[in-house]
């Protein structure tokens, strides 16, 4: 981009120096503590009084990290991470199925309030969800479905920002005139958004899937909030609960506990918590980092 | 239409507890000792509460030490990627977006790991400031800068991806006018591409001005394990889930909620009014 200088060596002028160390100091710094962070599952309880994040590594910690984890409270973690995929899975389902159409809808069809929902759709977006923890507390108990997955995984499955998104995709990748072309074929309007701007819009949907997927996963205070049974808790609430029931953090209460939660436990089971995200992550590199892309899609 | 299961769920999940909880803050409720009279009776109790003060002020707090060096640290890397976009950029750019999976109670235990001197491979630092125990280091004290470097850490990647976007719709050829007229890369950097993003800039500030008011998870999970050195009720949101769980206070759960719901939402407005993002305006 700058002078078109490919191919030639640059010369090294204190700006260039200055512009490589800070990049590539801030990134070790990152890639320093998520390392240190991941390899703490495969080190032992005792080489934690070490400092070198390589002490006492070994694959054999792990199987013993899972049966510790594993054996938590009967045996629970495992519910919890199916309850988190149900709720999280039906969560995004429902977020694609409303979010999307609707977004095509805001973006190339004429009806009555629609700048009023969009605007609506901007706020909830700027207000974060957890401020609205409570009321869905209040909501959701007065209709006495305290403790239900389904009422979880329905109020995941609003997901502004997807809709949003949606929104934007359509209103600048989709031509007016292939919509007209489907009308004058003589196509509903349901038909065009199903056949035309759907099938157009794959990679778009795919974004708007994980980011709804990252944030249903991740959240914490709602499903505290609406599940308070230990058995119907999701992983986040789940992984909370390992670390106050741990001997690290309560060791007069996890005293007679028949499973030995310390530092490489807690880790590894963070670690299992967000290995699907990181699964997705890895996958899907280029199209999360190429960025922001769900807009963009025109050129 | 296409639009109406969305619109369903928008009342279900936005409108419908919104409401609910202005009129239930509006209404008598509270134990019947400390209940007090008139339409703001509920605002009236949790406001002197002594500990709603102290929530918005620990909040204040945080934000004073997170959002400045957010911004810098965004815009300045995003600048730094953004002046020679190769392989270097985009393995950095990738590597800043990975805590993002953290998100959350992962996040958490990482800080966990790294802040506790027992088992942190930095507590040389910890120690150097002749402290031993994680009691020590989240203090009360050090809470604002605790939850800036756990915000820092998650969130820096997901906005330089957003910050970046604004860097690339900056016309090339007001860059190459610039390098023409002699501009150094720094002069670019400051004088043309600074400016043209500002509304990014303001568009990173207002929406993280607005996360701030809600933390829970984290100050939540530091009470859990320092055993109350931090209180408990550190953030307002988690004065409202006291309210509502412990004390089962529902008006006053609700007050606070509304009234967490309203800073925000003004926030809301100004980001609305200020920036084009209704997307009419644009090509």
């Amino acid at each position: 981009m700058k002078s078109g200088a490919e191919g030639h060596v640059r010369r090294l002028t204190p700006g260039t120096v200055a512009r490589l160390v800070t990049l590539v100091g801030v990134a070790g710094i990152f890639l320093f503590l998520l390392v240190a962070f991941v390899l703490a599952a495969l080190r032992t309880r005792g080489a934690m009084s070490s400092a070198d994040p390589l002490e006492g590594l070994s694959w054999r910690n792990l199987s013993y990290d899972w049966k510790q984890i594993r054996g938590f409270d009967g045996g629970l973690f495992t519910t919890w991470y199916e309850n988190s995929l149900l709720v999280c899975a039906g969560g995004t389902a429902l977020s694609l199925l409303t979010g999307v159409p609707a977004g095509y809808a805001l973006a190339k069809l004429q009806f009555p309030l629609r700048r009023t929902i969009l605007v609506i759709t901007l706020l909830m977006i700027v207000v974060p969800n957890t401020v609205l923890v409570i009321p869905l507390f209040l909501e959701v108990a007065a209709v006495h479905q305290l403790g239900r997955l389904w009422a979880v995984a329905v109020i995941f499955g609003f997901f502004p920002l997807g809709t949003y998104l949606a929104f934007i995709h359509f209103e600048r990748a989709l031509p007016r005139e292939l919509i007209e072309a489907a009308r004058i074929d003589g196509l509903s309007e349901v038909a065009i958004f199903g056949r035309v701007a759907l099938p157009l819009a794959r990679q778009a949907i795919g974004v708007i899937a994980f980011l709804t997927f990252l944030a249903d996963w991740t959240n914490y205070f709602l499903p505290l909030v609406l599940l308070p049974a230990p058995n119907q808790e999701t992983l986040t609430v789940g992984v909370q609960q390992l670390i106050t029931g741990s001997q690290l953090y309560d060791p007069a209460g996890a005293a007679g506990s028949p499973v030995q939660l310390y530092m490489p436990q807690l880790v590894f089971a963070a670690v299992v918590q967000t290995a699907p995200l990181l699964a997705i992550f890895l996958a899907a590199q280029r199209l999360l980092v190429g960025g922001a892309t769900v807009g963009a899609v025109k050129q | 239409m296409l639009c109406s299961p969305y619109l369903l769920l928008l009342a279900v999940v936005g409108l419908v507890p919104a409401i609910y909880a202005l009129v239930e803050s509006l209404r008598a409720s509270g134990s019947a000792l400390d209940r007090g009279h008139g339409l703001f009776a509920n605002y009236r109790r949790v406001t002197s509460d002594y500990r709603f003060d102290p929530s918005f002020v620990h909040i204040g707090e945080t934000l004073v030490v997170w959002l400045p060096a957010f911004v810098v640290i965004v815009v300045g890397l995003a600048l730094l990627m953004h002046h020679r976009p190769g392989r270097l950029s985009r393995s950095v750019q990738f590597i800043l977006f990975l805590p993002a999976a953290l998100a959350g109670i992962a996040n958490f235990v990482l800080w966990l790991f790294i802040l506790d001197p027992t088992t942190s491979p930095i507590r040389v630092l910890a120690h150097s400031f002749g402290e031993t125990t994680l009691d020590t280091v989240a203090q009360p004290a050090h809470v604002p800068v605790i939850l800036a470097a756990m915000l820092v850490f998650l969130g820096t990647g997901t906005w330089i991806v957003i910050v970046y976007a604004g860097l690339n719709e900056i016309s090339g050829d007001v860059v190459e006018a610039a390098i023409i007229d002699g501009a150094s890369a720094w002069q670019l950097a400051r004088m043309v591409k600074l400016p043209l993003i500002r509304p990014w800039i303001g568009f990173l500030l207002l929406i993280n001005l607005a996360y701030g008011f809600q933390l829970f998870l984290e100050p939540s999970v530091i009470s859990q394990v320092t055993h109350g050195v931090v209180p408990s009720d550190w953030s307002p949101n988690e004065l409202g889930y006291t309210y509502a769980y412990s004390l089962l206070d529902t008006g006053g759960a609700a007050a606070i909620s509304v009234i967490l719901l309203a800073v925000t939402l003004l926030i809301g407005i100004v980001v609305i009014t200020r920036t084009k993002l209704l997307g009419e305006n644009r090509q």
